[in-house]
């Protein structure tokens, strides 16, 4: 771990406008031009500090409708801040079901595009693609179009691009909820390995186990805020007493 | 970590240009390998609107002008890249979320790279014309060093697709029916556009229009460089390239300020 930031949050918040009206069209828009639609407005994340530092493995934990996954947006620079300002050093990679692929193109295009879009060279991509798809265990179904694919292979492929194309910084929003025993074994196999070393994770779990026993620091949420960012421990001892 | 500065941007240039190949690559291949004909397509569909068009106005409406399947030919090539460009992106945030729903890519990239792709079917139109004008429809002037006026004449429209593309796309965020709204107007573009009249009935007909509509302008300018080997109407091109900047820096300006509520939004 080295004291650089790999991101970088002060006070940021996210609000979300409802609005009750679903259309959204320039002719709705110019027949009520002096009747202004009603909206709601939701604050999923109040104003927050948050600093990561690069090669950190952050756990984020709170209950459902906390806030977890819209700051993972947040941090991710998927969503843009209502307010407060982001600094994000490296590329981004946000994996819950997938992690950015087509279900127009095959599994041997959604490779070569993810991977790239994640900062890999072709002949870096030529270099790993077997390991990809031996990982994934698809290689019957490499030039079939994902389409076809079942769930679970989808989310296989995702996770072997994510585990092998792997970006700087990575946000594992409940990878470990998702797939059959075998792949739930599979992942956690893979923190086991040497793959997180170097990396700066960020991991969204309901499961304690895995925040304690991979993350070094935890943040807990709770209505939007951040309640707590610190010593893993604590912060599961707290989200624990929140469940009672 | 510890590379040189200018070794790192030459690396992150590197990867871009080959995703960006990568990416038209496999538009290109989604839009015409995915049917029976393949490739075909590209070629065909062209001569058959040259065909449809030729019928109506050479035989019905007695179209006297020499060269007129040529003439037809080249501005209907220049009128589909700008189609597609347009009226086919409008949705570009959509269709491609995919790709920057789960990393901080650079949207641009999204957009100039579907913009190539199409630049490699108006190529293969382009080349066909070219085969067609010279060796098919031989009462035609031939090659002349003013030919190679159409790269700039090509980049201009590039940049005029791409600038109406941001724009278009971007406006899709807040307000859906941008789309149907766009296709009237391409609509009535396309009948104040000289692609199927003569030139002179058209500047008759609308003394200085050529100014107001960049795309008779480029439209204009492409048969003079290539048909009439004579050199471009440089006014008129200077013109059409200030519309394509203009366009293509308000494009930039609206990609920046609703571009990134297109995750949220769509």
């Amino acid at each position: 771990m080295s004291s650089e930031l790999a991101i970088s949050a002060q006070q940021i918040s996210k609000t979300f406008v409802l609005s009750e009206d679903s259309h959204n069209t320039v002719k709705h828009r110019l027949f009520n031009l002096f009747n202004p639609p009603r909206n709601r407005k939701f604050e999923a994340v109040k104003p927050m500090d948050l600093e990561v530092r690069k090669g950190e493995c952050i756990g984020l934990i709170g209950r459902n409708g906390s806030g977890k996954s819209t700051l993972v947006k947040l941090l991710a620079g998927v969503y843009p801040v209502t307010s407060g300002k982001m600094k994000i050093n490296g590329h981004t990679l946000l994996m819950n079901l997938g992690v950015g692929m087509s279900h127009e193109l095959t599994a041997r295009e959604n490779i070569y595009v993810s991977a790239s879009v994640l900062g890999l060279r072709v002949k870096d991509i030529d270099a790993i693609f077997d390991q990809i798809v031996d990982f994934a265990e698809l290689s019957e179904f490499i030039d079939t179009k994902i389409k076809f694919f079942s769930s679970g292979m989808v989310a296989r492929l995702g996770f072997s691009i994510a585990v092998n194309a792997g970006a700087d910084i990575m946000f594992l929003d409940e990878i470990f909820a998702v797939g059959d025993v075998k792949f739930q074994e599979k992942a956690v196999k893979v923190f086991e390995s040497s793959w997180i070393e170097g990396k700066t994770v960020i991991l969204v779990s309901h499961s304690m186990d895995i925040i304690r026993k991979y993350c070094g620091r935890t943040a807990f949420m709770k209505h939007g805020n951040l309640v707590y960012y610190g010593d893993t421990p604590k912060a599961v001892e707290m989200y624990l007493e929140d469940n009672h | 970590m510890g590379k040189p500065v200018s070794e790192k941007y030459f690396l992150l240039s590197a990867n871009r240009m080959e995703r960006l190949w990568l990416l038209a690559k496999i538009e290109f291949k989604l839009r015409y390998y995915e049917n029976k004909l393949g490739l075909l397509w590209a070629l065909i569909k062209p001569l058959l609107d040259v065909l449809v068009y030729y019928i109506a106005f050479k035989y019905i409406m007695k179209q006297g002008m020499p060269n007129f399947a040529s003439y037809l030919f080249l501005g209907l090539i220049i009128w589909n890249f700008f189609v597609e460009s347009t009226t086919g992106t409008v949705q570009i945030l959509r269709t491609k979320k995919y790709l920057y729903e789960y990393s901080n890519m650079n949207k641009m990239e999204i957009y100039t790279s579907t913009l190539m792709s199409n630049a490699l079917g108006f190529l293969f139109n382009f080349l066909m014309f070219m085969v067609f004008f010279n060796l098919i429809q031989t009462r035609g002037l031939g090659l002349s060093p003013y030919n190679l006026w159409i790269i700039p004449l090509f980049l201009n429209l590039y940049i005029l697709g791409l600038g109406l593309s941001l724009i278009l796309s971007c406006i899709y965020i807040v307000a859906k029916d941008i789309h149907q709204i766009w296709q009237v107007f391409t609509q009535v573009l396309l009948f104040l556009s000289p692609i199927f009249y003569p030139i002179d009935k058209f500047e008759n007909a609308l003394p200085g229009f050529k100014y107001l509509n960049p795309i008779a302008g480029i439209i204009v300018n492409a048969r003079k460089v290539m048909m009439d080997s004579s050199p471009p109407d440089y006014k008129l091109m200077l013109a059409d390239f200030v519309y394509a900047f203009l366009l293509f820096g308000l494009g930039k300006l609206l990609l920046n300020k609703l571009g990134e509520k297109a995750s949220e939004k769509l």
